[in-house]
């Protein structure tokens, strides 16, 4: 019974970090109708980002969470404002391509300047645990938790309060009206693709605290972000948290009953049987 | 006006034009495969490896065309169907002492076909983007299914003895390759072919015009799958080795993909000829730049998507010059 | 007693929305029937629900001894019937005349045909439609009329009983429009039955033989076209109460007026 507890609070704390992640991805497939195949490679970068940071200046990755996003954010905005914005309105095949080659680029850039060897963030409380119960809480698992809920607070404030927001949200409901009303659309474009790297790399922060690096880190989290957006629904802030934490939860348990090898099947299974029951996950809004 | 229906008659007879693609990259491709067979009496290993790899991803590429290119149901992880044929062959040695080629590349056909058709009929009813990551997520789990399955061989693989007579694993990987590229031009230019080409450009129309999408399209998957699982399965044999990482390759994935794209998408002369020029790339990018020549690799996908969407043959069909060429670049911008 | 293409209390509720209720008629062989109706009428639905797309949620549709809804959407070109879509869109990376030959391949007699076979059978249906000009161009290439033409020659490929044209006439001039009827009457010279969606009262008037008009989801009238078109309820439901109960009192004063003027002849003294 403790054991049931602990996989669910374990889910729970994955859980946040794949949210994160899926936030950035939903972000981009809903508004640009992008699967970013290099999401992953930018969650490699944030984790990348903050061992530097670390090791270098001794900065707590916390910290980092802000830098990277803003490192993260203006790469990103480069990215697709002078490589990516020339397909952006080709079929998906091209798309997927480009940005897989991407992947492949920055990838294997990071194994060239750090080479392949694992690296890891050890920090003052890596190892410190609290207790709630029958249930073992690590401290630095439960923070990035809060960090997670605290940056998915932040987007769904931007989104509905602020004027870039609102222009991202009507350039994804009509590209033409939204051009129209004086809404720049190759610029939003790049602010959202940004933004959906920015949150790849604060969400790789978060990972370098409690898993360790190597430059081909990102691929898994690819499939797990498009199976929570899928769970939880696209194009919704609320989508992404929800998904995330079932996932996290589904992935907790499945792990402890099948083995810890078969992640990417239980992923499959999940996506597979949400695909077919309820295509339009928890949270989204069935399209006509 | 009779002389020109008469023409266009003879044409439609022969069954070029349209779909099937020019005539003369057909033949061109067919002087190509004649050249191929005389690789082996050239006694050189490392050549005869370089071409049957050729061979082997413009059937992995032939095959993805018949799915993704001809159907428009873009694959993202048909490398399930080479890896399937690669543990076929592994399991009839393994197993049984089985060597013989052609019942490898038999028997891996069938499970190709059987997996195309159990998870066709659910998978291919998802459109576009989910299509792609559910065939992704169908070889990742696949190949994680099967690293765990002791066995099948876990996570130390299984060897192969291989034949004494190595060249035939050549002739039997020219044998898959042509029998799927003659396949994908019988496909072309008859009705099956305007079937998936339908279900391409509108599937609701084709549907209206008695085209049944779920059975053409778990039919192009099937046969896409049997091609890659031959090919598949005689490359186990010349490997000697398979394990899962090696039997589900993100290259084998990616590259017949690119070879697709960069010899033309839906065509058939396309993938072979995509096939040779991206192994001429990759094996100069590796005598010159071994360390870094996925790298360079990533680079070279990102420029064909970039600047040759639609393929090579293409370019020739371009008018309008640089200007033309410039133009056609800026249709998918905002 | 079975009609040719029997409508029967035919219903569609799409979650809240109740887009058709209670929709009957019968469609004679043969016959040319006018489908008109307002913007939201339902027309489109019903013509998917004809077509096969939609299984309607309530009613049924019977045509050649079935019931339409228990055949599978790509084999009701089977029984006999085509359709037109409004949108068109023909397959762009094949050319006219492959286009049509899909049709040919697939439908109620594609079974016999070769490849060939049916790019024959396409020409032919080109010469028929006016495209055999352009029977090599992409269809990517055809200015709107001659997609049209196209959308009616891929149904007619079909070999069908009933073709179902919805909107086929939109967006044409006036000369254009005249060549569609043409066409049409070509059609029913060959025994094709017609269900026709238009917006444009000329067409609808000079060629169907009966007239249904939607209105809301339900059928308000139903009849020869001169009645349909005069009938008050569907004056309303096209124009408004306020126009129709002034077109009522006109009517009203018409016949009083005539009434007065009536001279009633003196017998003649004799």
């Amino acid at each position: 019974m403790e054991l049931f507890f602990q996989d669910l609070v374990n889910g729970i704390l994955a859980g946040g970090i794949f949210a994160v992640i899926a936030l950035g991805f939903s972000l981009v497939w809903g508004i640009m109708n992008i699967i970013n195949l290099a999401h992953g490679a930018f969650v490699m970068l944030g984790a990348y980002i903050a061992y530097v940071l670390f090791s270098a200046f001794h900065l707590d990755p916390f910290i980092s969470i802000p830098i990277a996003f803003v490192l993260m954010f203006g790469f990103g905005y480069a990215v697709q404002r002078y490589v990516i914005n020339f397909v952006v309105r080709a079929p998906m095949l091209t798309t997927f391509l480009l940005t897989f080659g991407l992947a492949l680029l920055i990838v294997n850039v990071v194994l060239v300047i750090f080479h392949g060897d694992i690296k890891g963030i050890t920090t003052s409380y890596s190892g410190a645990n609290f207790t709630l119960g029958p249930v073992t809480v690590p401290w630095a698992k439960f923070l990035t938790l809060i960090a997670a809920l605290a940056i998915t607070v932040l987007m769904q404030l931007f989104m509905t309060r602020t004027k870039t927001g609102r222009a991202i949200r009507a350039t994804s409901m009509d590209i033409g009206a939204a051009q129209l009303a004086g809404v720049r659309v190759a610029h939003i474009y790049a602010i959202v693709f940004g933004l959906g790297a920015g949150l790849a790399g604060a969400a790789g922060v978060l990972v370098s605290m409690s898993y360790s690096l190597q430059p081909s880190m990102g691929d898994p989290f690819i499939i797990k972000a498009f199976v929570v957006c899928v769970l939880g629904g696209l194009g919704s802030v609320e989508g992404a948290l929800i998904g995330g934490l079932v996932y996290g939860i589904l992935e907790s348990f499945g792990s402890q009953w099948i083995g810890t090898g078969l992640q990417d099947a239980v992923a499959l299974v999940v996506l597979l049987i949400v695909l077919v029951v309820r295509p339009r996950g928890i949270m989204g809004k069935a399209t006509a | 006006m009779a002389a020109e229906a008469a023409s266009g008659a003879t044409l439609r007879r022969v069954g070029f034009g349209g779909i099937t693609g020019s005539r003369g990259a057909f033949f061109a491709c067919c002087g190509l495969l004649v050249v191929l067979l005389a690789v082996p009496s050239l006694h050189n290993g490392y050549i005869e490896n370089l071409f049957r790899g050729v061979l082997m991803f413009a059937t992995l590429s032939l095959g993805w065309n018949v799915i993704g290119g001809y159907t428009g149901y873009v694959s993202f992880g048909n490398v399930v169907f080479f890896g399937l044929g690669t543990y076929t062959t592994a399991m009839l040695w393994d197993k049984l002492h089985q060597q013989n080629i052609a019942i490898a590349i038999v028997t891996a056909m069938a499970v190709a076909a059987i997996f195309a058709l159990v998870l066709g009929v659910p998978i291919l009813r998802l459109r576009g983007h989910y299509f792609g990551i559910a065939t992704l997520g169908i070889a990742l789990a696949t190949q994680e299914i099967i690293a765990n399955i002791d066995w099948l061989g876990g996570g130390s693989g299984v060897t192969i003895r291989q034949i004494d007579n190595f060249s035939l694993y050549y002739y039997a990987m020219w044998a898959v390759c042509t029998a799927s590229f003659l396949a994908t031009f019988l496909i072309a230019r008859s009705k099956l072919g305007y079937a998936f080409v339908a279900i391409r450009e509108n599937e609701e129309a084709a549907t209206i015009l008695g085209v049944d999408p779920t059975r053409y399209k778990v039919l192009a998957w099937m046969i896409s799958g049997m091609m890659a699982a031959a090919a598949g399965a005689v490359f186990a044999g010349a490997n000697g080795f398979i394990d899962a990482p090696t039997a589900f390759a993100t290259d084998d994935n990616v590259f017949p993909i690119v070879m697709a794209i960069l010899g033309g998408v839906g065509t058939i002369a396309g993938p072979l000829v995509g096939a040779l020029v991206l192994t001429a790339i990759n094996e100069t990018l590796w005598s010159h730049f071994p360390e870094i020549h996925t790298l360079f690799f990533g680079a070279v996908i990102v420029l064909v998507v970039l600047f040759l969407p639609r393929g090579i043959l293409w370019l020739f069909k371009l008018r309008g010059g640089w200007r033309g060429f410039i133009a056609s670049l800026k249709v998918y911008r905002v | 007693m079975s009609g040719f293409l029997v409508v029967e209390n035919v219903g569609m509720r799409f979650g809240g929305l109740q887009a058709l209720a209670d929709v009957s008629f019968t469609v004679e062989r043969g016959a040319v029937v006018g489908l008109i109706g307002p913007n939201g009428s339902g027309k489109t639905t019903l013509m998917n629900i004809l077509s096969g797309v939609y299984k309607p949620t309530a009613g049924r549709v019977r045509f050649a001894g079935k019931t339409i809804a228990d055949v599978a959407t790509h084999d009701v070109c089977k029984l006999g019937i085509a359709r037109t879509f409004q949108i068109v869109k023909p397959f762009a990376n094949l050319n006219v005349r492959e286009n049509v030959a899909v049709g040919a391949m697939y439908g109620r007699a594609g079974g016999s045909r070769s490849t060939a076979g049916a790019l024959d059978r396409a020409q032919e249906l080109l010469e028929i439609v006016g495209l055999a000009r352009v029977a090599d161009r992409p269809a990517s290439d055809l200015t709107i009329p001659d997609r049209k033409r196209l959308e009616v020659a891929k149904a007619l490929a079909l070999d069908p009983d009933v073709l179902l044209l919805d909107e086929v006439m939109a967006g044409l001039n006036a000369s254009e429009v005249d060549e569609a009827l043409d066409l049409l009457r070509a059609l029913t010279a060959r025994g094709v039955t017609l269900i026709v969606v238009e917006h444009l009262m000329k067409a609808i008037m000079s060629i169907s033989t009966a007239v249904i008009v939607l209105a809301e989801g339900k059928k308000i009238a139903e009849g020869a076209p001169h009645e349909v078109v005069s009938s008050p309820a569907v004056i309303e439901a096209y124009l408004g109460s306020r126009f129709a109960a002034r077109q009522a009192q006109l009517a009203e004063f018409a016949r009083e007026a005539s009434e007065a003027l009536r001279v009633e002849p003196h017998a003649p003294a004799s």
